[in-house]
Protein backbone atom coordinates (compact mmCIF):
# COMPACT_ATOMS: atom_id res chain seq x y z
CA UNK A 1 0.00 0.00 0.00
CA UNK A 2 1.83 3.32 -1.00
CA UNK A 3 2.04 5.88 1.92
CA UNK A 4 1.31 9.74 1.42
CA UNK A 5 4.12 10.98 3.98
CA UNK A 6 3.29 14.54 3.66
CA UNK A 7 -0.95 13.61 4.65
CA UNK A 8 -2.41 13.30 8.09
CA UNK A 9 -3.29 9.36 8.50
CA UNK A 10 -7.11 10.39 9.67
CA UNK A 11 -9.00 13.19 8.51
CA UNK A 12 -12.48 13.37 8.70
CA UNK A 13 -13.99 16.64 7.31
CA UNK A 14 -17.44 17.99 7.78
CA UNK A 15 -19.31 14.34 9.56
CA UNK A 16 -23.04 13.99 10.20
CA UNK A 17 -24.53 11.30 11.52
CA UNK A 18 -28.34 11.04 11.65
CA UNK A 19 -30.21 8.23 13.39
CA UNK A 20 -33.87 7.63 13.53
CA UNK A 21 -35.78 6.61 16.37
CA UNK A 22 -38.23 3.89 15.71
CA UNK A 23 -41.86 5.66 14.33
CA UNK A 24 -44.29 6.47 16.71
CA UNK A 25 -47.22 6.91 14.72
CA UNK A 26 -48.22 5.29 10.75
CA UNK A 27 -48.38 9.07 8.96
CA UNK A 28 -45.06 10.08 9.74
CA UNK A 29 -41.57 8.96 10.10
CA UNK A 30 -39.80 8.42 13.40
CA UNK A 31 -37.95 11.69 14.74
CA UNK A 32 -34.45 12.43 13.75
CA UNK A 33 -31.37 12.01 16.61
CA UNK A 34 -27.97 14.13 15.32
CA UNK A 35 -25.62 12.07 16.87
CA UNK A 36 -22.93 14.09 15.29
CA UNK A 37 -22.94 17.20 13.91
CA UNK A 38 -20.12 18.81 11.65
CA UNK A 39 -17.40 16.51 13.56
CA UNK A 40 -14.34 17.25 11.90
CA UNK A 41 -10.68 16.08 13.29
CA UNK A 42 -7.13 15.60 11.80
CA UNK A 43 -4.71 12.84 13.06
CA UNK A 44 -1.21 12.99 11.96
CA UNK A 45 1.14 9.92 12.10
CA UNK A 46 2.48 8.81 15.37
CA UNK A 47 0.48 11.44 17.46
CA UNK A 48 -1.53 10.13 20.39
CA UNK A 49 -5.15 11.22 19.64
CA UNK A 50 -7.66 11.18 22.62
CA UNK A 51 -11.41 11.57 22.51
CA UNK A 52 -13.24 12.77 25.70
CA UNK A 53 -17.21 12.49 26.11
CA UNK A 54 -19.99 12.07 28.47
CA UNK A 55 -22.74 9.07 27.55
CA UNK A 56 -24.64 10.04 24.17
CA UNK A 57 -21.67 12.99 23.40
CA UNK A 58 -21.32 10.61 20.21
CA UNK A 59 -18.21 10.07 20.91
CA UNK A 60 -19.00 5.87 19.79
CA UNK A 61 -20.84 7.32 16.82
CA UNK A 62 -17.63 9.23 15.67
CA UNK A 63 -15.08 6.00 16.95
CA UNK A 64 -18.07 3.84 14.68
CA UNK A 65 -17.74 5.97 11.68
CA UNK A 66 -13.83 6.57 11.64
CA UNK A 67 -13.39 2.44 12.09
CA UNK A 68 -15.98 1.98 9.03
CA UNK A 69 -18.60 0.10 11.02
CA UNK A 70 -21.02 2.80 9.85
CA UNK A 71 -21.37 5.31 7.58
CA UNK A 72 -21.88 8.81 8.01
CA UNK A 73 -25.23 10.39 6.37
CA UNK A 74 -22.77 13.12 5.39
CA UNK A 75 -19.10 14.00 5.10
CA UNK A 76 -15.91 12.51 4.25
CA UNK A 77 -13.44 9.93 6.07
CA UNK A 78 -9.42 9.81 4.51
CA UNK A 79 -7.49 7.02 6.00
CA UNK A 80 -3.75 7.36 4.61
CA UNK A 81 -5.04 9.53 1.94
CA UNK A 82 -7.25 7.29 0.31
CA UNK A 83 -11.33 7.58 1.30
CA UNK A 84 -13.65 5.48 3.39
CA UNK A 85 -16.76 6.55 3.36
CA UNK A 86 -19.16 4.74 1.04
CA UNK A 87 -16.72 1.61 -0.05
CA UNK A 88 -17.73 -1.55 -0.03
CA UNK A 89 -16.48 -4.07 2.83
CA UNK A 90 -13.92 -6.03 0.13
CA UNK A 91 -12.60 -3.03 -1.14
CA UNK A 92 -11.50 -1.81 2.38
CA UNK A 93 -8.96 -4.73 3.09
CA UNK A 94 -6.16 -1.49 3.67
CA UNK A 95 -8.11 -0.11 6.19
CA UNK A 96 -8.67 -3.65 8.18
CA UNK A 97 -5.04 -4.16 8.27
CA UNK A 98 -4.00 -0.76 9.10
CA UNK A 99 -6.71 -0.15 12.15
CA UNK A 100 -7.32 -2.39 14.65
CA UNK A 101 -9.88 -1.63 18.26
CA UNK A 102 -9.55 -2.66 21.45
CA UNK A 103 -13.08 -2.68 23.33
CA UNK A 104 -13.81 -1.77 26.60
CA UNK A 105 -14.95 -5.27 27.85
CA UNK A 106 -12.41 -7.78 26.90
CA UNK A 107 -15.16 -10.60 28.52
CA UNK A 108 -17.71 -9.37 25.91
CA UNK A 109 -15.03 -8.47 22.84
CA UNK A 110 -13.54 -12.50 22.76
CA UNK A 111 -15.65 -15.04 22.13
CA UNK A 112 -15.63 -17.54 25.53
CA UNK A 113 -15.82 -20.55 23.18
CA UNK A 114 -12.54 -19.85 20.95
CA UNK A 115 -8.63 -20.56 22.84
CA UNK A 116 -6.33 -17.72 22.95
CA UNK A 117 -4.43 -18.91 20.26
CA UNK A 118 -7.28 -18.58 18.06
CA UNK A 119 -8.56 -15.59 19.15
CA UNK A 120 -4.60 -14.11 18.80
CA UNK A 121 -4.62 -15.33 15.40
CA UNK A 122 -8.16 -14.79 13.95
CA UNK A 123 -7.36 -11.46 12.25
CA UNK A 124 -5.15 -12.94 10.88
CA UNK A 125 -6.75 -15.69 9.15
CA UNK A 126 -9.36 -13.48 8.46
CA UNK A 127 -7.03 -10.84 6.69
CA UNK A 128 -5.54 -14.43 4.83
CA UNK A 129 -1.86 -13.63 6.55
CA UNK A 130 0.75 -16.54 7.65
CA UNK A 131 0.12 -17.30 11.52
CA UNK A 132 3.55 -18.65 11.70
CA UNK A 133 5.10 -18.17 15.51
CA UNK A 134 3.29 -14.81 15.52
CA UNK A 135 1.12 -15.85 18.35
CA UNK A 136 3.76 -16.48 20.72
CA UNK A 137 5.49 -13.23 19.86
CA UNK A 138 2.11 -11.47 20.46
CA UNK A 139 1.48 -12.81 23.77
CA UNK A 140 5.09 -12.21 24.70
CA UNK A 141 4.80 -8.74 23.49
CA UNK A 142 1.86 -8.27 25.83
CA UNK A 143 3.23 -9.68 28.84
CA UNK A 144 1.66 -12.86 28.58
CA UNK A 145 3.10 -16.64 29.11
CA UNK A 146 3.24 -18.86 26.25
CA UNK A 147 1.56 -21.23 27.64
CA UNK A 148 -1.73 -18.73 27.97
CA UNK A 149 -2.12 -19.20 24.14
CA UNK A 150 -4.05 -23.15 24.95
CA UNK A 151 -6.31 -21.47 27.59
CA UNK A 152 -10.13 -19.65 27.03
CA UNK A 153 -10.75 -16.49 28.45
CA UNK A 154 -12.58 -16.99 31.42
CA UNK A 155 -9.55 -18.55 32.48
CA UNK A 156 -8.29 -15.08 33.08
CA UNK A 157 -8.68 -12.01 34.87
CA UNK A 158 -9.79 -8.26 33.86
CA UNK A 159 -6.53 -7.30 32.88
CA UNK A 160 -5.02 -10.10 31.67
CA UNK A 161 -7.59 -10.19 29.40
CA UNK A 162 -7.36 -6.92 28.19
CA UNK A 163 -3.96 -8.26 27.09
CA UNK A 164 -5.38 -10.58 25.16
CA UNK A 165 -7.54 -7.92 23.20
CA UNK A 166 -4.49 -5.95 22.59
CA UNK A 167 -2.20 -8.76 21.34
CA UNK A 168 -5.35 -9.91 18.67
CA UNK A 169 -5.28 -5.91 17.87
CA UNK A 170 -1.78 -6.21 16.80
CA UNK A 171 -1.75 -9.04 15.03
CA UNK A 172 -1.69 -7.55 11.45
CA UNK A 173 0.86 -5.01 12.75
CA UNK A 174 -1.84 -2.13 12.05
CA UNK A 175 -0.62 1.50 11.92
CA UNK A 176 -3.45 2.66 14.04
CA UNK A 177 -4.71 1.44 17.27
CA UNK A 178 -8.08 2.32 18.99
CA UNK A 179 -8.78 1.72 21.94
CA UNK A 180 -12.52 2.20 23.08
CA UNK A 181 -12.41 2.71 26.69
CA UNK A 182 -9.83 0.23 27.60
CA UNK A 183 -9.54 0.61 31.31
CA UNK A 184 -13.37 1.73 32.18
CA UNK A 185 -13.63 -1.90 33.00
CA UNK A 186 -10.33 -2.55 35.03
CA UNK A 187 -9.47 -2.24 38.90
CA UNK A 188 -7.40 0.68 39.89
CA UNK A 189 -4.58 -1.56 40.50
CA UNK A 190 -4.14 -3.06 37.43
CA UNK A 191 -5.35 0.13 35.21
CA UNK A 192 -2.24 1.06 35.53
CA UNK A 193 -0.19 -2.06 34.59
CA UNK A 194 -3.02 -1.57 30.98
CA UNK A 195 -2.02 2.05 30.30
CA UNK A 196 2.09 1.16 30.87
CA UNK A 197 1.63 -1.77 28.72
CA UNK A 198 -0.26 0.36 25.56
CA UNK A 199 2.37 3.33 25.99
CA UNK A 200 5.24 0.83 25.47
CA UNK A 201 3.61 -0.86 22.55
CA UNK A 202 3.11 2.75 20.83
CA UNK A 203 6.35 3.71 21.33
CA UNK A 204 8.22 0.65 20.20
CA UNK A 205 6.29 -0.18 17.26
CA UNK A 206 5.35 3.17 16.44
CA UNK A 207 1.78 3.34 16.80
CA UNK A 208 -0.98 6.08 16.34
CA UNK A 209 -2.88 5.91 19.12
CA UNK A 210 -7.15 6.96 19.03
CA UNK A 211 -8.10 6.60 22.97
CA UNK A 212 -11.43 6.93 23.97
CA UNK A 213 -12.28 8.01 27.43
CA UNK A 214 -14.86 9.32 29.53
CA UNK A 215 -12.06 10.55 31.96
CA UNK A 216 -10.13 13.66 30.90
CA UNK A 217 -7.22 12.73 33.53
CA UNK A 218 -6.80 9.17 31.76
CA UNK A 219 -6.40 10.67 28.19
CA UNK A 220 -4.11 13.23 30.01
CA UNK A 221 -1.58 10.63 30.88
CA UNK A 222 -1.81 8.76 27.97
CA UNK A 223 -2.22 11.25 24.79
CA UNK A 224 -0.75 14.34 23.54
CA UNK A 225 -3.92 16.05 21.93
CA UNK A 226 -8.04 15.41 23.20
CA UNK A 227 -10.94 16.71 21.47
CA UNK A 228 -13.94 17.04 23.93
CA UNK A 229 -17.37 16.12 22.64
CA UNK A 230 -20.67 16.88 24.04
CA UNK A 231 -24.35 16.51 22.15
CA UNK A 232 -22.78 15.51 18.94
CA UNK A 233 -20.17 18.14 18.45
CA UNK A 234 -16.46 18.57 19.27
CA UNK A 235 -16.39 21.54 21.33
CA UNK A 236 -12.62 21.80 22.00
CA UNK A 237 -9.70 20.49 20.30
CA UNK A 238 -6.04 21.38 21.52
CA UNK A 239 -2.82 19.40 23.31
CA UNK A 240 -4.52 17.91 26.05
CA UNK A 241 -1.94 20.10 28.40
CA UNK A 242 -3.32 23.31 27.57
CA UNK A 243 -6.99 22.20 27.57
CA UNK A 244 -6.04 20.68 30.76
CA UNK A 245 -4.71 23.96 32.41
CA UNK A 246 -7.07 26.77 30.63
CA UNK A 247 -9.87 25.14 29.29
CA UNK A 248 -11.74 27.53 26.72
CA UNK A 249 -15.16 25.69 26.63
CA UNK A 250 -17.52 26.04 29.30
CA UNK A 251 -18.76 22.46 28.79
CA UNK A 252 -14.90 21.28 29.47
CA UNK A 253 -14.39 23.42 32.73
CA UNK A 254 -17.84 21.86 34.09
CA UNK A 255 -16.37 18.06 33.17
CA UNK A 256 -13.04 19.41 34.94
CA UNK A 257 -14.22 20.73 37.91
CA UNK A 258 -16.97 17.24 38.09
CA UNK A 259 -14.10 14.80 38.33
CA UNK A 260 -13.19 14.63 42.28
CA UNK A 261 -9.67 14.05 42.37
CA UNK A 262 -7.68 12.96 46.06
CA UNK A 263 -5.17 15.97 45.52
CA UNK A 264 -8.16 17.93 45.32
CA UNK A 265 -10.16 16.83 48.38
CA UNK A 266 -6.98 16.02 50.87
CA UNK B 1 -26.10 2.52 66.15
CA UNK B 2 -25.05 -0.05 63.33
CA UNK B 3 -22.25 -2.78 65.19
CA UNK B 4 -20.46 -5.59 63.05
CA UNK B 5 -18.56 -8.09 64.90
CA UNK B 6 -16.70 -10.69 63.17
CA UNK B 7 -18.66 -11.11 60.02
CA UNK B 8 -17.87 -14.11 58.20
CA UNK B 9 -19.48 -14.81 54.53
CA UNK B 10 -18.81 -18.58 53.11
CA UNK B 11 -20.15 -20.05 49.61
CA UNK B 12 -19.51 -23.50 50.58
CA UNK B 13 -16.04 -24.16 51.89
CA UNK B 14 -14.86 -20.72 50.50
CA UNK B 15 -14.80 -17.70 52.57
CA UNK B 16 -15.27 -14.80 51.11
CA UNK B 17 -15.77 -12.59 53.38
CA UNK B 18 -13.42 -13.15 56.69
CA UNK B 19 -13.72 -11.34 60.51
CA UNK B 20 -15.51 -8.43 59.51
CA UNK B 21 -16.07 -5.99 62.39
CA UNK B 22 -16.61 -2.14 62.13
CA UNK B 23 -19.02 0.57 63.72
CA UNK B 24 -21.06 3.30 62.50
CA UNK B 25 -22.23 5.68 64.67
CA UNK B 26 -25.84 7.93 64.13
CA UNK B 27 -24.91 10.69 61.39
CA UNK B 28 -21.65 8.93 60.53
CA UNK B 29 -20.64 8.27 56.25
CA UNK B 30 -18.30 5.47 56.42
CA UNK B 31 -16.66 4.18 53.03
CA UNK B 32 -15.66 0.75 52.38
CA UNK B 33 -13.63 0.63 49.37
CA UNK B 34 -11.93 -2.51 47.30
CA UNK B 35 -11.93 -3.85 44.42
CA UNK B 36 -13.43 -6.90 42.54
CA UNK B 37 -13.89 -9.42 44.99
CA UNK B 38 -12.79 -7.77 47.87
CA UNK B 39 -15.90 -8.70 49.46
CA UNK B 40 -17.44 -4.92 49.79
CA UNK B 41 -20.41 -5.98 48.47
CA UNK B 42 -20.89 -9.38 50.14
CA UNK B 43 -20.46 -7.57 53.48
CA UNK B 44 -23.24 -4.74 52.45
CA UNK B 45 -26.20 -7.49 51.53
CA UNK B 46 -25.57 -9.39 54.27
CA UNK B 47 -26.46 -6.79 56.30
CA UNK B 48 -29.63 -6.57 54.17
CA UNK B 49 -29.93 -10.23 54.45
CA UNK B 50 -29.75 -10.00 50.43
CA UNK B 51 -27.26 -12.77 50.09
CA UNK B 52 -27.42 -15.13 46.89
CA UNK B 53 -28.54 -18.70 47.44
CA UNK B 54 -26.04 -20.74 48.71
CA UNK B 55 -24.25 -18.02 50.33
CA UNK B 56 -24.80 -17.61 54.34
CA UNK B 57 -23.19 -15.22 56.69
CA UNK B 58 -22.24 -15.88 60.44
CA UNK B 59 -20.84 -13.52 63.24
CA UNK B 60 -23.05 -10.72 64.76
CA UNK B 61 -24.52 -7.59 63.30
CA UNK B 62 -26.93 -5.19 65.26
CA UNK B 63 -28.46 -2.31 64.31
CA UNK B 64 -29.95 0.09 67.56
CA UNK B 65 -29.74 -3.79 69.43
CA UNK B 66 -31.58 -5.90 66.68
CA UNK B 67 -29.63 -8.53 64.96
CA UNK B 68 -29.31 -8.38 61.41
CA UNK B 69 -27.33 -11.69 60.80
CA UNK B 70 -28.78 -15.21 61.28
CA UNK B 71 -32.83 -14.48 62.00
CA UNK B 72 -35.70 -15.66 60.21
CA UNK B 73 -36.84 -13.30 57.30
CA UNK B 74 -39.62 -12.62 58.30
CA UNK B 75 -38.14 -10.64 61.13
CA UNK B 76 -35.51 -9.11 59.01
CA UNK B 77 -38.57 -7.62 56.22
CA UNK B 78 -39.85 -5.30 59.10
CA UNK B 79 -36.51 -3.76 59.10
CA UNK B 80 -35.70 -3.88 55.55
CA UNK B 81 -36.44 -0.64 53.55
CA UNK B 82 -38.02 0.56 57.01
CA UNK B 83 -34.49 0.82 59.26
CA UNK B 84 -31.82 0.26 56.96
CA UNK B 85 -32.02 0.74 53.11
CA UNK B 86 -29.64 0.27 50.15
CA UNK B 87 -29.12 2.10 46.97
CA UNK B 88 -27.76 -0.20 44.12
CA UNK B 89 -25.42 0.51 41.33
CA UNK B 90 -27.94 -0.56 38.33
CA UNK B 91 -30.83 1.76 38.99
CA UNK B 92 -32.50 0.17 35.41
CA UNK B 93 -32.38 -3.45 36.93
CA UNK B 94 -33.71 -2.44 40.52
CA UNK B 95 -36.71 -0.76 39.41
CA UNK B 96 -39.61 -2.29 38.18
CA UNK B 97 -40.29 -1.37 34.30
CA UNK B 98 -43.78 -2.24 34.87
CA UNK B 99 -44.48 -0.13 37.39
CA UNK B 100 -45.05 4.07 37.40
CA UNK B 101 -42.32 5.79 39.43
CA UNK B 102 -44.77 7.21 41.87
CA UNK B 103 -45.87 3.85 42.54
CA UNK B 104 -42.71 2.35 43.51
CA UNK B 105 -41.80 4.94 45.88
CA UNK B 106 -45.41 4.67 47.59
CA UNK B 107 -44.81 0.65 48.04
CA UNK B 108 -42.39 0.66 50.64
CA UNK B 109 -44.17 2.71 52.68
CA UNK B 110 -48.01 0.98 52.53
CA UNK B 111 -45.73 -2.17 52.68
CA UNK B 112 -44.63 -0.80 56.04
CA UNK B 113 -47.86 -0.05 57.33
CA UNK B 114 -48.67 3.35 56.11
CA UNK B 115 -51.80 4.26 54.05
CA UNK B 116 -52.52 4.38 50.58
CA UNK B 117 -53.09 8.31 50.61
CA UNK B 118 -50.52 9.04 52.59
CA UNK B 119 -48.16 7.17 51.11
CA UNK B 120 -48.87 8.85 47.17
CA UNK B 121 -48.29 12.21 49.02
CA UNK B 122 -45.53 11.78 50.54
CA UNK B 123 -44.04 9.79 47.38
CA UNK B 124 -44.61 13.40 45.61
CA UNK B 125 -42.41 15.05 48.33
CA UNK B 126 -39.76 12.37 48.13
CA UNK B 127 -39.09 13.13 44.87
CA UNK B 128 -38.93 16.85 45.32
CA UNK B 129 -36.44 16.30 48.35
CA UNK B 130 -33.83 14.00 45.80
CA UNK B 131 -34.70 17.39 43.42
CA UNK B 132 -36.13 15.93 40.76
CA UNK B 133 -37.84 18.59 38.56
CA UNK B 134 -41.77 18.55 38.42
CA UNK B 135 -41.90 15.88 41.09
CA UNK B 136 -45.92 15.18 39.85
CA UNK B 137 -44.75 14.38 36.19
CA UNK B 138 -42.23 12.27 37.03
CA UNK B 139 -44.12 10.01 39.30
CA UNK B 140 -46.26 9.31 36.01
CA UNK B 141 -43.59 8.52 34.56
CA UNK B 142 -41.95 4.30 33.72
CA UNK B 143 -38.35 3.86 34.73
CA UNK B 144 -37.34 3.73 30.97
CA UNK B 145 -38.55 7.09 30.48
CA UNK B 146 -35.59 9.02 32.95
CA UNK B 147 -32.49 9.18 32.65
CA UNK B 148 -30.22 7.30 34.51
CA UNK B 149 -28.74 10.12 37.13
CA UNK B 150 -32.97 10.59 37.54
CA UNK B 151 -33.18 6.48 38.20
CA UNK B 152 -30.77 6.86 40.63
CA UNK B 153 -32.18 9.81 42.20
CA UNK B 154 -35.95 7.94 42.35
CA UNK B 155 -34.12 4.78 44.33
CA UNK B 156 -32.51 7.60 46.93
CA UNK B 157 -36.33 8.46 47.80
CA UNK B 158 -37.26 4.96 47.62
CA UNK B 159 -34.55 4.45 50.24
CA UNK B 160 -35.28 7.55 52.43
CA UNK B 161 -38.98 6.99 51.96
CA UNK B 162 -39.06 5.63 55.85
CA UNK B 163 -36.68 7.76 57.17
CA UNK B 164 -34.27 4.89 57.42
CA UNK B 165 -31.51 4.94 60.28
CA UNK B 166 -28.61 3.94 58.29
CA UNK B 167 -28.32 4.02 54.39
CA UNK B 168 -26.19 1.77 52.44
CA UNK B 169 -25.08 2.50 49.23
CA UNK B 170 -23.52 0.17 46.89
CA UNK B 171 -21.32 1.67 43.76
CA UNK B 172 -24.56 4.20 43.44
CA UNK B 173 -22.84 6.07 40.59
CA UNK B 174 -20.49 4.31 38.96
CA UNK B 175 -23.03 3.90 36.17
CA UNK B 176 -23.26 7.43 35.92
CA UNK B 177 -21.76 10.22 33.77
CA UNK B 178 -19.13 12.59 36.09
CA UNK B 179 -21.21 15.55 36.11
CA UNK B 180 -24.14 13.98 37.24
CA UNK B 181 -22.37 11.80 39.85
CA UNK B 182 -20.81 15.17 41.34
CA UNK B 183 -24.57 16.26 42.03
CA UNK B 184 -25.75 12.85 43.35
CA UNK B 185 -23.04 12.62 45.72
CA UNK B 186 -23.46 15.80 47.15
CA UNK B 187 -27.19 14.96 47.43
CA UNK B 188 -26.15 11.44 49.25
CA UNK B 189 -23.91 12.53 51.73
CA UNK B 190 -26.82 16.11 52.41
CA UNK B 191 -29.86 13.28 52.86
CA UNK B 192 -27.97 10.63 54.70
CA UNK B 193 -28.69 9.91 58.16
CA UNK B 194 -25.95 7.46 58.61
CA UNK B 195 -24.07 6.02 55.65
CA UNK B 196 -22.76 2.68 54.39
CA UNK B 197 -20.91 3.81 50.94
CA UNK B 198 -19.43 1.51 49.22
CA UNK B 199 -17.15 2.30 46.12
CA UNK B 200 -13.74 0.75 44.18
CA UNK B 201 -12.93 4.67 43.24
CA UNK B 202 -11.19 6.39 46.28
CA UNK B 203 -11.65 9.93 44.60
CA UNK B 204 -15.37 9.51 45.42
CA UNK B 205 -15.28 7.83 48.68
CA UNK B 206 -12.89 10.65 50.02
CA UNK B 207 -15.59 13.45 48.92
CA UNK B 208 -18.81 11.80 51.03
CA UNK B 209 -17.30 10.10 53.90
CA UNK B 210 -15.53 10.73 57.02
CA UNK B 211 -14.01 7.30 57.71
CA UNK B 212 -12.98 4.65 55.66
CA UNK B 213 -12.65 0.66 55.93
CA UNK B 214 -10.20 -0.76 53.12
CA UNK B 215 -11.13 -4.51 52.13
CA UNK B 216 -9.16 -6.78 50.12
CA UNK B 217 -9.28 -10.44 49.65
CA UNK B 218 -12.70 -10.21 52.15
CA UNK B 219 -10.53 -8.82 55.16
CA UNK B 220 -10.94 -5.03 56.09
CA UNK B 221 -6.95 -4.56 56.24
CA UNK B 222 -7.14 -0.50 57.13
CA UNK B 223 -9.01 1.84 58.76
CA UNK B 224 -9.50 4.77 59.92
CA UNK B 225 -10.42 8.59 59.42
CA UNK B 226 -10.12 9.46 55.51
CA UNK B 227 -7.90 12.09 55.32
CA UNK B 228 -5.25 9.84 57.94
CA UNK B 229 -5.36 6.72 55.49
CA UNK B 230 -5.15 8.33 51.95
CA UNK B 231 -2.72 10.72 53.35
CA UNK B 232 -0.60 8.39 55.39
CA UNK B 233 -1.53 4.90 54.61
CA UNK B 234 0.17 1.81 56.45
CA UNK B 235 -1.39 -1.05 55.15
CA UNK B 236 0.95 -1.85 52.08
CA UNK B 237 -2.18 -2.74 49.90
CA UNK B 238 -3.74 0.52 50.36
CA UNK B 239 -0.04 2.39 50.30
CA UNK B 240 0.17 0.36 46.32
CA UNK B 241 -3.97 1.64 45.49
CA UNK B 242 -3.24 5.54 46.13
CA UNK B 243 -0.13 5.53 44.47
CA UNK B 244 -1.93 3.52 40.96
CA UNK B 245 -4.96 5.73 41.13
CA UNK B 246 -2.91 8.97 40.80
CA UNK B 247 -3.09 9.46 36.82
CA UNK B 248 1.09 11.20 36.64
CA UNK B 249 1.38 13.60 33.04
CA UNK B 250 2.09 11.82 30.13
CA UNK B 251 5.57 10.15 29.25
CA UNK B 252 6.25 9.18 33.28
CA UNK B 253 5.47 5.40 34.68
CA UNK B 254 2.23 4.61 36.26
CA UNK B 255 2.71 3.41 39.74
CA UNK B 256 1.64 -0.37 40.15
CA UNK B 257 0.40 -3.34 41.63
CA UNK B 258 2.20 -6.71 40.60
CA UNK B 259 -0.08 -9.65 39.50
CA UNK B 260 -3.94 -9.48 39.61
CA UNK B 261 -6.56 -9.68 42.21
CA UNK B 262 -7.21 -13.79 42.67
CA UNK B 263 -10.06 -15.08 42.04
CA UNK B 264 -12.21 -15.86 45.11
CA UNK B 265 -11.02 -18.59 47.18
CA UNK B 266 -7.54 -18.21 45.85
CA UNK B 267 -6.33 -15.94 48.04
CA UNK B 268 -3.20 -16.85 50.15
CA UNK B 269 -3.41 -18.13 53.29
CA UNK B 270 -1.96 -15.89 56.45
CA UNK B 271 -1.77 -12.05 55.16
CA UNK B 272 -3.95 -11.96 51.78
CA UNK B 273 -1.88 -9.71 49.91
CA UNK B 274 1.46 -11.52 50.26
CA UNK B 275 1.19 -12.43 46.80
CA UNK B 276 1.57 -9.34 45.74
CA UNK B 277 3.53 -7.48 48.59
CA UNK B 278 6.82 -6.47 47.34
CA UNK B 279 7.54 -6.25 51.50
CA UNK B 280 6.23 -9.48 52.23
CA UNK B 281 8.32 -12.05 54.14
CA UNK B 282 8.57 -15.62 55.65
CA UNK B 283 6.19 -13.99 58.84
CA UNK B 284 3.80 -12.59 56.83
CA UNK B 285 2.33 -16.67 56.63
CA UNK B 286 0.86 -15.84 59.39
CA UNK B 287 -2.35 -13.28 59.24
CA UNK B 288 -1.85 -10.11 61.08
CA UNK B 289 -4.86 -9.22 63.30
CA UNK B 290 -6.31 -5.40 62.81
CA UNK B 291 -4.68 -3.41 65.08
CA UNK B 292 -4.77 0.29 66.35
CA UNK B 293 -6.55 2.79 67.94
CA UNK B 294 -8.52 5.12 65.45
CA UNK B 295 -6.56 4.57 62.14
CA UNK B 296 -6.02 0.58 62.26
CA UNK B 297 -4.13 -2.05 59.93
CA UNK B 298 -3.61 -5.56 59.87
CA UNK B 299 0.35 -5.63 58.21
CA UNK B 300 3.11 -7.25 59.64
CA UNK B 301 5.44 -4.62 57.80
CA UNK B 302 3.44 -1.53 57.65
CA UNK B 303 4.38 1.79 55.56
CA UNK B 304 5.91 4.55 58.52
Amino acid sequence: MPTHAGTPLIEARGLNRVYRRPRTSLTKPGAAVHALRDVSLTIGRGERYGIVGESGSGKSTLLRLLCALDRPTSGTIAFDGQEITGRPERSLRFLRENLQIVFQDPMSSLDPRMRVRDLVAEPLVALGLPVGDRVAELLDEVGLPAAAADRYPHQFSGGQRQRIAIARALAPRPKVLVADEPVSALDVSVRGQILNLLADLVDELGLTLVFVSHDLSVVRHVCETVAVMSRGEIVETGPVDEVWAAPAHPYTRTLLQAVPTLEGLL
Amino acid sequence: MLKVEDLTVRADAVELVREVSFEIAPGERVGLIGESGSGKSLTALSLMGLLPEGVTAAGRATLDGRDLVGVPEGRLKRLRGRDLSMVFQEPMTALNPLMRIGAQVAEVMTLHGRGRQEARARALDLLERVRLPEPAHIARAYPHQLSGGQRQRVMLAIALANEPELLICDEPTTALDVTVQKQMLDLIAEVAPALLFITHDLAVVASVCERVLVMYGGRVVESGPIREVFTRPRHRYTEGLLAASKLTPRGTRLPTIKGSVPAAGHFPGGCVFRNRCPHATPECETAPALTGDGHAHACWHPAD
